[in-house]
């Protein structure tokens, strides 16, 4: 008893650790669950399941076209934010650079700018210069985005590189730019591999730079939102469930590539 | 012979601080060569310098008899083993030592027959598909090793790249550095504050001080004959004792010291009669009686402290005027001294007659 009384806090946090997982998990597993429902409307109990609403989405064109087209703003996003976010890393870490301080702090600005405001300034920039809403303004915003958070982790990963891999190479007979090909691109890449994950990842999900900056072609967030806005239906929850494990599964392979990279 | 190798007037500064001092130096080829000093004395700048990563201030280097103080070190017929190796993390032992030769626009075979060939010299034939980060230190300085051998350079620079090692490792790789040096023939150049490697490895060793070269020459003439103070003191142990030149004869100096006159070899200095001079004298030439000797010169003294370094032991011997001689013994003799109170004298052409 005295133990159980001593480890008091102990238990308290984990009580509260499961509290906040089941907090995590119960809606995701509610939504998943409504998906197989053979009905409807959404509500408990679920009398009869099916694999019905799965095959209505993966042949609703609507769904599709979105789906591709939010890949291709996302594969689009990442070329963009992982040439601009290695330059900036690199900018940072060169020697002799006046300014680093400031130039860190601008990259990673957008980041903690909240995306509502983001969207909105954005909204008014392409306004100012003429650019249209669509494709281009949506890959624009998402990229400026996704830049800090390739900024940091290429970043991390430059400042534990030793300093003497390019001399080295430089020595074997490298020019820069073969030196920087052949050592310092391979010693990024999980850094890289991360960062351009987490920028598919950020852009497909993006719902308000998206608002604010597309035309009629719907991304996937608008799409789901349109069709939740006619009124929930187990066909949602079944498109839902799809995204989920999707992006779920490219988040675990990233993280186990990052961290097998590590070691 | 052409030197292989030529330093004129080399300075480098970094802002006001000098870290090369107006540098003249030439190397012969084939030669196994020692830049020996302390931290900050200029060796690892002037090292740098000729692998092409610092730019001299002024002055000219030289390789083969073409400049190239200015030239990027992919240019240069040089290559580095650095103090840490810089292996790539992410290329195989084989693909280490293959980069210089890939980057050469070799064929294939005949890259992979000379990085095999290298690898087995140093038997690591086996390991030729590890990572880097899979082989032991001693493993990982041989690759860095090979790697630079294998574009064929004309001289192989060698950064403090025995420091890592543990000190048993350290006597094998010199053993084995040594050994790859005279079957390849190439000049190496080698850098360390360790004056024990540079004795054990060098044909011709540089002592540098402060930017500036103190002396340079084979190792038994920089143990025996040292010119300064600093290399008595830096290539081995030495006692100094300070007093004032009388005279000159024969190559000898007749020195005033402790109320006696000492000898010491001159060793071709040109010191002024009258002024303070320094007599250095290495501790393994220093006699130590158990009585006063009859027909030698010897002084009185007590042993205050005895060091047992295994095959000898070091004596410290108090003299009466207060300085302290440092005595090394080998057991045959130690075993003669009973007593604290002892005579001890050294044979004139032991002792070296410095500048003070």
């Amino acid at each position: 008893m005295r133990h159980y009384f001593s480890d008091a806090p102990k238990t308290a946090l984990q009580a509260s650790y499961w509290v906040f997982v089941i907090y995590l998990l119960l809606p995701l597993t509610l939504m998943m669950a409504m998906s197989f429902k053979d009905a409807n409307f959404i509500a408990f109990p679920i009398g009869d399941w099916t694999l019905g609403w799965y095959a209505k989405v993966v042949q609703d064109k609507q769904f599709l076209e979105a789906s591709g087209y939010s890949i291709f703003i996302a594969l689009m996003t990442t070329i963009f934010a992982t040439i601009m976010g290695v330059w900036i890393a690199l900018l940072i870490s060169a020697e002799g650079i006046w300014g680093r301080a400031a130039i860190f702090a601008f990259a990673c600005l957008p980041a903690v700018v909240p995306g509502l405001i983001n969207a909105i300034s954005m909204r008014i920039f392409i306004r100012v210069l003429d650019i249209p809403t669509g494709t281009g303004a949506i890959i624009l915003g998402h990229t400026v985005h996704a830049v800090p958070f390739v900024v940091i982790m290429v970043l991390t990963r430059l400042r534990s590189m030793p300093n003497n891999l390019i001399d080295a190479a430089r020595d074997l007979g490298a020019d820069s730019f073969i030196a920087f090909i052949r050592i310092t691109i391979p010693f990024l890449a999980p850094a890289l591999v991360g960062g351009m994950i987490f920028c598919v990842l950020t852009s497909i999900d993006d719902f308000v730079r998206t608002f604010f900056l597309g035309g009629y072609q719907p991304t996937l967030p608008m799409l789901i939102f349109a069709k939740v806005q006619g009124g929930m239906s187990p066909e949602i929850n079944a498109m839902a469930t799809l995204v989920l494990i999707v992006t779920a599964a490219v988040g675990l392979y990233a993280e186990h590539f990052t961290r097998r990279s590590r070691t | 012979m052409q030197p292989v190798v030529q330093f004129r007037n080399v300075n480098k500064y970094y802002g006001s601080s000098v870290a090369v001092d107006n540098l003249d130096l030439s190397i012969e080829p084939g030669q196994f060569v020692t830049l020996l000093g302390p931290s900050g004395c200029g060796k690892s700048t002037t090292l740098r310098m000729l692998g092409g990563f610092e730019t001299p201030t002024s002055g000219e280097i030289y390789l083969d008899g073409k400049e190239i103080s200015r030239l990027p070190p992919n240019k240069r017929n040089v290559n580095i083993v650095f103090q840490d190796y810089a292996l790539f993390p992410h290329l195989s032992v084989r693909r280490n030592v293959a980069f210089g030769l890939e980057l050469k626009g070799l064929a294939s075979e005949t890259i992979h027959k000379r990085t095999m060939e290298l690898l087995s010299l140093v038997r690591l034939q086996e390991f030729a598909d590890r990572m880097p980060a899979q082989l032991s230190g001693g493993q990982r300085q041989r690759v860095a090793l090979m790697r630079a051998l294998a574009p064929n350079p004309n001289v192989l620079l060698l950064d403090e790249p025995l420091s890592a090692l543990d000190a048993k490792l350290r006597q094998q790789m010199q053993v084995e550095l040594k050994s790859i040096q005279q079957t390849t023939g190439k000049t190496f150049i080698f850098v360390t504050h360790d004056q024990e490697e540079a004795l054990t490895m060098s044909d011709v060793i540089v002592v540098m001080n402060s930017g500036r070269i103190e002396q340079m020459g084979d190792p038994h003439t920089l143990y025996s004959r040292p010119r300064s103070r600093f290399v008595a003191n830096f290539i081995g142990e030495s006692n100094f004792i300070e007093g004032t030149l009388k005279g000159t004869k024969g190559g000898l100096a007749a020195i005033e010291w402790n109320g006696s006159i000492v000898h010491a070899g001159l060793n071709g200095h040109d010191l002024q009669i009258g002024s303070r001079v320094a007599v250095a004298l290495r501790p393994e030439a220093v006699s130590v009686f158990a009585s006063k000797p009859v027909e030698k010169l010897a002084f009185e003294g007590r042993i205050t402290q005895r060091l047992f370094k295994g095959d000898h032991t070091s004596l410290t011997i108090e003299l009466p005027n207060g300085q302290a001689i440092v005595a090394q013994l080998d057991p045959v003799a130690l075993s003669q001294i009973t007593d604290d109170r002892v005579w001890i004298g050294w044979r004139e052409e032991d002792a070296v007659a410095l500048a003070d």
